[in-house]
């Protein structure tokens, strides 16, 4: 009789001492409980802790590249994007409206963020590999933290086809139901920009000197999250920062405390608390020796 | 008056009680003006906010006519078990100032660093002849531990219930989600001096308790 059991990262109470879950990708440890039975004598159990992976991908790692359902999913959700700007501009070339849906494209852009990083901060903070749904993204988000340059190595369609899939089941429905151009000028804007948020976010990621000009531009303006900003988010405490799509809205909830307030809420409420809240300690902090070599 | 903070935020209002009134204290919630220009970037387009911008969360003009214990007033004793188990009574500090100051949790981020700024300015407490006295509804073994890793000089009691909160009427934050972070000065007769509240600026409270019992 062999009873395994997988540990987890305890959304704990108070007197644990959770480590800091920025884990790399496949880190948990596995505990195996096996015990064998006669009729003489009593079981033996014998744990075995197997060794986590505690390597990175390399660079050519074949999780970090392309592959053809990828780039399908990226297709389909670029279709659907495409579908709701058309619609958006006919509409509003029929119905002789431009300003409208230019607002309602920029209140898009401007949402995206915000909403880039409540996702975010729920995603880092809540939740591990096993919970329905965003089980694998929060691991993934987990590996990011460990060996950030990662998210550089990845190849397009394989850095987006998650976001793309997300988007094609969101948006599908709402280019067949709606027509209204000021709805499909948020809607298009608003979902162009949470599809290609880990874009954005490769690309903060990345160093001035590697990245096209036009993006270093943009980032500079405030058009797309800055090197700089995202950068605060991968150092202790690792508590802020967390929009990553133009990064607008990273001053106001950090000095609003709203994560904060929203953390505290759900620790009395529920007694969930945040990886934030806990300290990092050497074994989830990001590898920096690696990444000086990788770069 | 109310005490003013640095930058725009609901989370920043905070109360100071010194009206003369005992019966019935309107407190008022200022909120805050940034000292320095906060800026936002839209679309390229950096914006300074320089007038005071309002809260995200409606934490609004909190009237405190059931306030049980108010500035003026005589503190109700209270016996609580402190980090080592052992009953403390708040009269047993009769004779010397007492900061009292009531957070919502152990080992919260922002309990955490109320702690630490009590800790670390603990001598200028007594310097200041005061006593330190840190209350939350978690239990003594919690405490203990609380107050061993962070090495806290001062005592923490254990409000379980949360019965002494309520008798004191320490009001919640969030609409009550919350256990608000109040902390009272009281003067060597046990009267309330200073009611200080300021739930995501926790290091404000030390600030204000030593301006005020140095200014005493």
């Amino acid at each position: 009789m062999a009873a395994s059991l997988q540990t987890k990262y305890p959304l704990s109470p108070i007197t644990n001492n959770v480590p800091r879950t920025h884990r790399p990708l496949p880190l948990h440890v596995r505990v195996t409980c096996s015990a064998s039975t006669t009729t003489t004598t009593k079981p033996q159990p014998k744990l075995v802790v197997e060794k986590p992976f505690l390597n990175p991908p390399l660079s050519n790692d074949p999780t970090l590249q392309s592959t053809w359902t990828h780039r399908l999913w990226v297709t389909a959700g670029c279709t659907t994007l495409f579908a709701s700007l058309a619609k958006s501009i006919v509409g509003g070339i029929g119905s002789h409206l431009w300003l409208e849906p230019a607002l309602a494209g920029y209140a898009g852009y401007i949402l995206a963020d915000l909403g880039s990083g409540v996702y975010h901060w729920a995603i880092d903070n809540y939740g591990d590999e096993s919970t329905p749904l965003v089980g694998t993204q929060i691991e993934a988000f987990q590996g990011h933290h460990k060996w950030p340059w990662t998210i550089t190595r990845r190849e397009f369609a394989n850095n987006l086809h998650a976001l793309a899939r997300v988007i094609t089941f969101t948006v599908l429905p709402l280019d067949l139901a709606f027509n209204d151009p000021v709805v499909h000028g948020f809607v298009s804007t608003f979902a162009f920009c949470i599809m290609f948020s880990q874009q954005f976010h490769a690309w903060a990621h990345g160093t001035k000197s590697k990245l096209p000009p036009l993006m270093v531009a943009l980032q500079d303006m405030g058009v797309l999250v800055s090197r700089r900003q995202h950068l605060e988010h991968h150092r202790a405490p690792y508590n802020n920062n967390y929009c990553i799509v133009s990064g607008v809205w990273n001053k106001v909830l950090d000095e609003s405390k709203v994560f904060e307030a929203w953390e505290m809420v759900l620790y009395f409420k529920f007694r969930v608390r945040p990886r934030s809240w806990s300290e990092p300690n050497s074994e989830w902090t990001e590898e920096t020796d690696i990444s000086n070599n990788q770069a | 008056m109310a005490a003013s903070s640095t930058s725009f935020t609901f989370s920043s209002h905070s109360t100071l009680h010194s009206l003369p009134h005992r019966n019935i204290l309107l407190t008022k919630t200022h909120y805050p003006v940034p000292t320095k220009s906060s800026e936002s970037t839209f679309f390229g387009v950096r914006l300074s906010h320089s007038t005071p911008l309002p809260p995200l969360f409606p934490c609004s003009i909190r009237s405190s006519i059931f306030a049980k214990v108010n500035k003026g007033q005589a503190a109700p004793d209270f016996t609580l078990k402190d980090q080592n188990g052992k009953p403390v009574s708040l009269k047993k500090y009769k004779g010397k100032p007492v900061v009292v100051y009531f957070y919502p949790a152990d080992e919260t981020p922002g309990c955490t660093k109320q702690a630490c700024a009590f800790r670390d300015s603990y001598e200028k407490f007594k310097k200041a002849g005061a006593e330190v006295i840190g209350i939350s509804g978690d239990d003594s073994a919690s405490h203990k531990a609380f107050a061993s890793k962070y090495k806290l000089p001062y005592t923490l009691l254990s409000d379980e219930g949360n019965k002494v909160r309520k008798d004191w009427g320490v009001p919640g934050d969030l609409f009550g989600a919350l256990p608000g972070r109040q902390t009272y000065v009281l003067d060597k007769n046990g009267v309330v001096q200073l009611i200080y509240n300021n739930q995501f600026q926790p290091e404000k409270h030390i600030d204000e308790t030593l301006k005020f019992l140095k200014a005493a």
